[in-house]
């Protein structure tokens, strides 16, 4: 076990200093998510309540079409120079290069949280500022990416990745979909009626039985 | 420590490249694999790393299938194969500091300097690997393979992209290795220098190993006229001795 984290976090480390100095993901999703913002304000002539009912889609919508490209490059590097090769000769257990590759995904999405949400509120002069909020969209990020990068692991040996990514994904990502627009809903004080508690719980199951199995199936995956 | 490949077969759809291949190299030998374009060499070394699974037959390490410890295994096998398995935007000593990390080898920052003076890279500038030119690219990769001090080496092309000056240094760390009793098992078009250092040349035609030629002082061209014959008889000579 010490081996394998050691490991989770020196593939977590490789994959930061990769993308600091080429900026290639988070550059992408970053621009993508801010033009979507930017349509999203001009398409939708909003009065302030509807604002506010319709903030958590938006802000999850947004989030997870920038997150397919950021998915859609996460394995590039290792494909590229075969380095896939040299991490499978390297590692003490496959299963580290999937679960450091999901860290890594999940934290370019918080980190895409933090720059949309204070971005959001500026165009549709609406506070986000919430630290519920921003919890519930990493819960989010943790599920997508948990799905994400064992669905990117096998469509990135495809000629056709970029468009067998978002049609394998979406439809896995759906529980996720709804837990995380409802929930922010409820803190938001949109959706009337309904306990979070119940959505939360779905979100955390998810996250962990998707973990758990894509865990188990990755060195399969990329053996076969 | 003994590899040996048993009666592998490999086929990708309907074309088979390893037909019942039988392979054995022992510790200490250094073994060229000849064959020409497609003949699978590179598919043999996939299968032997552990890479790639045969459809049938088994690769086995001192007699035992690999079974439970084959990642055990494979950490002790120094790969080279056509992509150099570098991170284009990290640094040489970057990337080697990596995969040092990964194979927790100890290794201080003075040891990795080393390494990349034995592959000549000593005097590297300290950019990201995507501006560094072919040859580089290669030295880093044989200083990438030597790394975790293993016990097995599989280098596929290792001479691709080497000057003069890069083949003799591979000669000598190959040598220097071979010294230290590692088993080593090597593909390579370049006779003229592998001549020099393997102890046994297998050629690889039609999926299986068609004949062994010991190095006994053979010269270059009595090599080259060897294997020519055997891959233009198309492997009789394998028919014969069987």
């Amino acid at each position: 076990m010490r081996a394998w984290l050691h490991s989770v976090r020196v593939l977590v480390w490789k994959d930061l200093l990769q993308e600091w100095r080429s900026r290639d993901i988070v550059t992408s999703m970053l621009a993508f998510a801010v033009l979507s913002l930017f349509i999203f304000n001009y398409a939708l002539e909003l009065s302030p309540i509807n604002r506010a009912e319709i903030a958590p889609g938006i802000i999850w919508v947004v989030m997870v079409f920038a997150g397919t490209l950021g998915l859609n490059r996460s394995f590039t590097a290792e494909q590229d120079q075969g380095c896939f090769e040299g991490l499978m000769m390297a590692v003490p257990d496959l299963s580290a290069i999937y679960f450091a590759k999901l860290l890594t995904n999940m934290l370019m999405m918080i980190f895409l949280a933090v720059l949309v949400i204070p971005i959001y509120s500026l165009l549709y002069n609406q506070s986000l500022f919430n630290w519920a909020f921003l919890g519930v969209l990493g819960l989010g990020a943790w599920g997508y990416s948990a799905a994400g990068t064992l669905i990117s692991s096998m469509t990135v040996q495809t000629r056709m990745r970029d468009l067998l990514l978002p049609v394998l994904l979406f439809p896995l990502l759906l529980p996720v979909n709804m837990a995380v627009v409802k929930s922010c809903g409820v803190l938001l004080g949109t959706v009337a009626g309904q306990d979070i508690r119940g959505w939360l719980n779905l979100l955390l199951v998810y996250d962990a039985v998707v973990t758990t199995l894509s865990l188990l199936v990755f060195e399969y995956v990329i053996q076969e | 420590m003994t590899l040996q490949a048993r009666q592998i077969s490999k086929a990708y759809g309907v074309q088979r490249v390893l037909d019942r291949l039988t392979l054995s190299v022992d510790a200490g030998e250094v073994v060229c694999l000849l064959g020409p374009n497609g003949a699978g060499k590179t598919t043999l070394i996939l299968t032997l790393s552990g890479l790639q699974k045969p459809d049938s037959g088994e690769v086995l390490w001192d007699g035992q299938a690999a079974g439970a410890s084959a990642l055990k295994l494979r950490r002790s096998i120094g790969l080279i194969l056509h992509q150099p398995f570098l991170y284009e935007h990290l640094t040489g000593c970057e990337n080697l500091r990596f995969y040092s990390l990964l194979y927790e080898t100890g290794h201080s920052e003075a040891d990795l300097r080393k390494l990349m003076g034995r592959v000549g890279l000593a005097n590297a500038r300290p950019i990201p690997v995507r501006g560094f030119s072919r040859g580089m690219k290669q030295r880093l990769t044989i200083a990438r393979a030597l790394l975790c001090d293993p016990r097995v080496l599989l280098f596929d092309e290792p001479y691709t992209g080497l000057d003069q000056q890069g083949c003799g240094m591979l000669n000598q760390l190959v040598q220097e290795e071979n010294a230290r009793g590692k088993l080593i098992l090597l593909t390579t078009h370049e006779l003229s220098f592998i001549r020099q250092i393997a102890t046994r040349f297998d050629v690889l035609h039609r999926g299986k190993i068609a004949d062994s030629i010991p190095n006994d002082g053979i010269s270059l061209d009595l090599l080259q006229e060897h294997y020519n014959t055997v891959v233009s008889a198309g492997g009789t000579r394998q028919k014969e001795l069987a």
